[in-house]
């Protein structure tokens, strides 16, 4: 019979917070940010860094919660949709996102604002060709992509664009 | 979430106004579902405390009718848009309106609710003006305020005030006066959606977030007939399930089976999961029963049993046809699709003794409450569905299935449940968008005008009975047809001679409706045809189609489509002078979307202009622009309708030229987005939206008409572009290359396979070498004398300095990696390596007296170390490399042997070494000795200086390197000469050549190897994965310069590497697709996303470039979990989502595209076969 899985604690640094979290090693991250720490912004979608809807930021870098156990993010700052704004002050990408209504159903929601947010901050002025690379892996079923496209160009500028 | 509303409540309370009124809830889709008793619906509550609730048993199902029925409501009510509280889809208050489908919901569901809202405003303006004593004509409402509206008069009265202390129950009595059009503030108007900031923040609003106490996580576990739900095994297949599987998985609460429906239960999500994964289950064997899906659907479709049905027969058509001067006979096949939600389904349910509640994010929730209280044998009342938001479904998916999974599992633990459906689970098992085939044959005057149009459409589905009625056998599982493949199946134009004929006929693998339900295949036909009945006649498409178009709303929409998107007539195809190898065309289709039973209702008109761009050489085909002309009459939140016009435009495009279900045998093989690519935002075409000013006209339905003219619309402008006709989609590169270039498939002509191992005379010549051997050992070398025990010694006995350099030689040494068993304590032995001879186990190396090496002396380690002798004298196996070792310094051995002494001791046991016979034999090995272990350590070299020294000295020593990089002959002994460090093979991972035979596309420096050796990864060569691994984890804590002195020592080995070569993808095929979907996010080469973790160059890996695919093989297999380095980012195993022959083509793909100079590898399938059965332990 296998052994019985091995179990870790590992203290987190999630939206400026830090918690202690004990789970199996090979726990992905999504899944304690769900239902240790109760965020919904990340979501599961593939469980194969395919599609983006788990994405939060590791260090600022856009990363795929879903395919990165929960020890590896030991010593690194976690940030999640929850972390950037709220419903009544939500972040400038946020804000760009309600703005242009950039969202149908909105299950991809959280991985088109926080892979925006990653480039934003690293790119504040892209191009629209660099806007679509940086989406490229991000999936969207209901075809948003035109109103999410306005949404990061209207989050760039500061204005509609 | 808003507060939870019960009708019964709302019926008891006091001070309200309910609207209510009797309806006759909608036959259930299923045959199963007997005729509905009337029931009492309510619509509006206007509540004391302000509250104004609305409600309609529909559901949001992403396309914001959530905020245009609060607009409907707030319109009527005088109310801004924010006070309506908008409750769809639960079974506990909502009417019962039906499944949300066929875009109906603001079409035909509105209508009573807005009867409703007017009914109460009506009562409420009576009331004021009874209390005012005015006549109610002359008061004015303002958000919910009743006032004269003059200036001098200050009375206001409230909705709240009014019904305060009243309790009212009126029923619709569709007299009340509705607001005029041009009176509309709200309606008409864009309204910001009401649930996107919310879901912008993370604020809880999906079914997949919903939490409730106690609850518990479940998995479901679903049989082998992957995607399949009809026939007599459905139900009966499970003959085992082994609870023992998963007793080692702690916090598992129970394993639920009935019938084929199986699942576990688990405190924690992730330990539902592994239970779910390494749960062992025995099933019945299950044979191919499916007839060919993949290529020769057509001829699947018209073998498949079906029943003809005549919705139309005007004229005579055999007569006009038979008269006709040309005649176009064509075939048209739609494949199966996938809804693809981006959100696997998921639900919580909870049975209890007081009733069953489901937490759900179905799209009918009424009939999905007669499905749980079918399967629980239960009265429906006792159930209640509250409907939560989920990802788009687009039409059926898994919503209800994972609805009764989750009750199941409630039940048989006693507590609330959730379920999530996996990515894998969604994509096979969801009722498939069906697979349609069109038969039309069309005729033409010699006049050019139509002579006859007969038309004939076959389509494969039902409404896909929610599984786990059919797994536990509460529902037989025999295929029933449903008349659904009649919508849009009437062409639009006036043909004086034409017959349109349904075939109906049961699903062949699980389907159900799919948005644009049959219509987008029927107008796929009819609008390739008429295009080509069009250029036959040499008559403009657009002006042949408004020739033959009666209904003038549609002509106006056609007449502005064309215009806007600047059509320039044409009676043949224009043939515009290529740019390089883009060729550009454009094409146009119409069509009303015609919907629900037969002969259904019209929802919006639709128009496309379409422009592609056609590579020639490739294939690859972009729809660069639509421009869209879309008339939904009246427009209840012109936004929404514009998103909708965008999702449709998007989403279809992608089903044209990308989509399409795979089948291997008998199941679906797309299981994730590398096997079902979507589009992506660098495909996204332009979009010119023309929405026609009809605010006076009926709102008529907006969620799937933009869609249905695309297939034509794009087919068209491909063969404007190239000459060609496609009338089977997905219209892929791979099909258009191969219609343009019929000869360049020779040029893929796989490269010549490699000569057949001559394995029978391997075995022999084996057999032979080990007599030989046999015999000397037998006379050569006795037995061992052992080395007498001693007490450990203390851990002060060396000094810190000695202590870090055992530290450091045991990182260089990579100790721990072969002494440490997966999860196991570092060095306590146990890891199961498997070599041809059999498993060896590594042992226990911490200084434990009993199990570890903590009797042994100095004497017994170095003897150990040099010679392969155990303390006991026992042979050890030289899967322990101590032919390495022999050359290490007397002082590094003393330091190695410090280090591992001064460690705590571990108590443990690893299990014991078992060859085969005769391997099995430790003796032998001191025969073995005889032939391989060299004595004596190497010389320097002064010549080549200090460090290349140092590292002649590091690789060939301790760091025995060679152990794993080195072929090893049939003795398992390291090759040498030529062979010294030329690639070898460990654990199932290829150790790759680090002399002049690498096959590195560029060649390793010094500083890239540095890099390598410190990180894990090199941007030229890739990331160290497998038992490379943790090789560098622990060079990564050596000082610089030992590592500087192994690199340099390394890259001045004897040869040359391979030039370099750029990456160069020339051919589409399926592993092209796949990569695509599922890979390249992370391996885009700088053309995708910057994610944390490494993003490996495909183009500059050497195991792309090594004569075997097993290192490729077993990373896409098993992905890389424990990276060398924390910095390089993890890759998922791809085990569970890809089939042998999916992993294959990815690697055929990899290899052709990415080493287009290397022969192609042969006997991939059987090479990944291979790896899968044996995972290895690193």
């Amino acid at each position: 019979m296998p052994t019985r899985p091995v179990e870790r604690t590992v203290s987190l640094n999630v939206n400026g917070a830090s918690a202690s979290v004990t789970a199996m090693a090979d726990t992905p991250l999504l899944h304690i940010l769900r239902n240790d720490l109760g965020l919904n912004g990340p979501k599961y979608g593939c469980g194969l860094g395919e599609c983006g809807s788990c994405t939060v930021l590791i260090d600022g870098v856009a990363a795929r919660s879903c395919v990165i156990p929960f020890p590896a993010v030991a010593g690194r700052v976690v940030t999640t949709l929850e972390g950037l704004g709220t419903a009544n002050d939500p972040h400038p990408v946020q804000r760009a996102f309600i703005a242009e209504q950039a969202a149908q159903c909105g299950y991809c929601l959280n991985g088109m604002i926080m892979t925006a947010k990653a480039l934003l901050d690293r790119n504040p002025r892209p191009t629209d060709d660099e806007i679509r690379r940086e989406l490229s892996g991000n999936l969207c079923r209901c075809g948003t992509h035109v109103e999410i496209l306005r949404a990061v160009r209207r989050a760039a500028s500061g204005s509609a664009p | 979430m808003t507060e939870h509303l019960n009708k019964d409540a709302l019926f008891r309370r006091d001070s309200v106004l309910l609207i209510v009124d009797d309806i006759q809830p909608p036959p259930g889709l299923s045959a199963r579902t007997a005729p509905r008793p009337m029931e009492l619906g309510l619509f509006i509550a206007v509540c004391d405390d302000g509250a104004v609730h609305a409600f309609n048993g529909h559901v949001d199902l992403g396309t914001g009718i959530r905020t245009a029925l609060a607009q409907i409501v707030a319109e009527e009510l005088d109310l801004s848009p924010g006070q309506v509280n908008m409750v769809l889809g639960d079974t506990a208050v909502t009417p019962d309106q039906g499944a949300t489908i066929a875009s109906a919901s603001i079409q035909i569901s509105a209508i009573p609710l807005r009867n409703a809202a007017a009914e109460a405003r009506r009562f409420l303006v009576e009331k004021a003006a009874g209390i005012f004593g005015v006549p109610a004509h002359d008061l004015v409402v303002t958000d919910g305020v009743v006032s004269t509206g003059r200036a001098d008069d200050n009375r206001r009265l409230s909705y709240a005030e009014l019904v305060r202390g009243d309790t009212v129950r009126l029923r619709v009595s569709g007299e009340a006066p509705l607001k005029p059009v041009d009176q509309y503030r709200v309606v008409g108007t864009g309204t910001p959606r009401i649930d996107i900031p919310a879901k912008a923040t993370g604020t809880r609003t999906f079914v997949h977030d919903m939490r409730v106490p106690g609850m518990l996580h479940g998995r479901v576990i679903r049989p082998p007939y992957a995607g399949i739900d009809s026939g007599d095994f459905v139900g009966t297949s499970l003959l085992g399930v082994d609870r023992e599987s998963i007793a080692h998985i702690p916090g598992i609460i129970d394993v639920v089976a009935i019938g084929d429906f199986v699942g576990v239960v688990a405190e924690r999500e992730e330990q539902a999961i592994k239970a779910a994964k390494d749960l062992r289950l025995t099933w019945k064997p299950w044979s191919s029963k499916l007839p060919d899906l993949s290529s020769d659907l057509a001829g699947a479709l018209r073998a498949n049993p079906s029943k003809p049905r005549v919705v139309l027969d005007k004229g005579d058509v055999d007569a006009a046809l038979a008269a006709a001067d040309q005649r176009l006979r064509r075939t048209y096949v739609w494949p199966y699709q996938l809804h693809g939600s981006i959100g696997p389904s998921c639900a919580v349910a909870d049975v209890g003794a007081d009733g069953v509640k489901v937490w759900s994010g179905t799209q009918n929730p009424h009939l999905l409450r007669a499905d749980i209280a079918w399967l629980l044998e239960c009265p429906e009342d006792g159930v209640e569905i509250i409907r939560m938001e989920a990802a788009g479904c687009y039409g059926r998916n898994c919503a209800d299935d994972v609805s009764a999974d989750a009750v199941l599992l409630s039940r048989a633990v006693g507590r609330p449940v959730r379920v999530q459906l996996t990515r894998e689970q969604e994509h096979v098992w969801e009722p498939k968008g069906a697979a349609q085939l069109m038969e039309v044959e069309g005729g033409l005057t010699a006049e050019g005008a139509v002579a006859g149009y007969d038309f004939a459409t076959s389509y494969p589905s039902n409404g896909a009975p929610t599984l786990a009625l059919l797994l536990t056998g509460r529902v037989e599982p025999v295929a029933a047809a449903y008349e659904m493949g009649d919508r849009t199946s009437i062409p639009p134009y006036d043909f004086d001679d034409m017959r349109v004929t349904i075939n109906d006929m049961a699903p062949i693998v699980r389907a159900s409706w799919m948005r644009g339900v049959s219509a987008l295949p029927n107008t796929f036909a009819h609008e390739s045809h008429i295009d080509e009945l069009a250029f036959a006649a040499g008559v403009d498409p657009v002006e042949f189609r408004l020739r033959h178009l009666p209904d003038e709303r549609a002509a106006d929409l056609v007449k502005a489509t064309a215009a806007r998107a600047g059509w320039e007539p044409r009676t043949a195809r224009r043939t515009i002078p290529p740019e390089g190898d883009i060729l550009r065309g454009r094409g146009f289709a119409y069509a009303r979307y015609i919907h629900s039973r037969f002969p259904g209702f019209g929802a919006a008109w639709a128009a496309w202009a379409a422009d592609v761009a056609v590579d020639r050489k490739t294939g690859e085909v972009a729809v660069t622009r639509v421009v869209i002309g879309h008339d939904a009459g009246m427009m209840v939140n012109p936004d929404g309708v514009r998103h909708q016009i965008h999702g449709n435009v998007i989403q279809s495009a992608s089903r044209v030229l990308k989509e399409q279900v795979s089948f291997e045998g008998s199941a679906v093989t797309s299981k994730e987005w590398g096997g079902y690519p979507i589009m992506t935002f660098p495909e996204v075409p332009d979009i010119d939206v023309l929405m026609m000013p009809r605010q006076h006209e009926p709102p008529l339905g907006s969620g799937e008409s933009a869609a249905v003219p695309s297939a034509a619309a794009i087919a068209n402008a491909i063969f404007d572009a190239t000459g060609i006709r496609f009338r089977e989609l997905p219209i892929t590169a791979e099909r258009v290359r191969e219609a343009l270039n019929p000869r360049a498939l020779s040029d893929q002509s796989p490269a010549p396979l490699a000569k057949p191992r001559r394995r029978k005379w391997l075995v022999a010549g084996l057999a032979g070498l080990f007599g030989t051997v046999v015999g000397m050992g037998v006379t050569a070398l006795p037995w061992r004398a052992p080395i007498a025990p001693i007490a450990p010694p203390g851990a002060n006995t060396w000094s810190a300095e000695t202590l870090e350099r055992g530290r450091q030689l045991a990182a260089l040494g990579d100790c721990a990696v072969c002494h440490t068993a997966a999860d196991g304590i570092p060095n306590a032995g146990g890891l199961a390596m498997e070599t041809p001879f059999g498993t060896v186990f590594s042992t226990n190396i911490t200084p434990d007296v009993e199990t570890g090496i903590g009797a042994w002396s100095f004497a017994a380690f170095d003897r150990a170390m040099r010679d392969g002798i155990s303390r006991d004298g026992r042979h050890l196996y030289p899967a322990f490399p101590y032919t390495a070792f022999r050359g290490i310094t007397e002082a590094d051995m003393q330091a190695l042997y410090a280090h591992l002494m001064s460690q705590p001791p571990v108590s443990h046991r690893p299990p014991e070494t078992r060859l085969s016979f005769p391997f099995g034999l430790r003796p032998l090995m001191a025969a073995w000795n005889t032939l391989f272990l060299r004595n004596g350590t190497a010389e320097p070299i002064p010549e080549r200086g200090a460090e290349w020294n140092r590292g002649a000295y590091l690789v060939n020593g301790l760091g025995h390197c060679a152990a794993c990089h080195s072929p090893r002959n049939a003795l398992g002994a390291e090759k040498t000469g030529a062979a010294f460090l030329a690639g070898g093979m460990v654990d199932g991972w290829e150790a790759p050549a680090l002399n002049g035979l690498s096959k590195a596309p560029t060649p390793w420096t010094v500083d890239d190897l540095e890099t390598y050796l410190t990180t894990g990864f090199s941007e030229s060569h890739g990331v160290a994965a497998g038992p490379m691994g943790p090789v560098v984890a622990g060079l990564a804590t050596l000082p610089k310069s030992d590592i500087r002195a192994i690199a340099t020592y390394l890259t001045d080995l004897d040869g040359t590497a391979t030039s370099g070569v750029a990456a160069a993808p020339v051919s589409i095929s399926g592993g092209e697709r796949i990569f695509q979907g599922a890979c390249r996010a992370c391996h885009s080469d700088g053309a995708g996303p910057t994610l944390f973790g490494v993003s490996p160059s495909m183009a500059a890996n050497t195991n792309v470039h090594s004569d075997k695919p097993d290192n490729l093989a077993r990373v896409i297999l098993h992905g890389i979990q424990n990276p060398a380095t924390p910095d390089l980012g993890y890759m998922p195993a791809f085990k569970d989502s890809f089939t042998d022959r999916q992993v294959a083509d990815l690697l055929a793909y990899l290899r052709t595209g990415f080493a287009p100079d290397k022969p192609a590898w042969s006997g991939l399938e059987n090479t990944v076969a291979r790896i899968r059965a044996n995972p290895g332990s690193h």
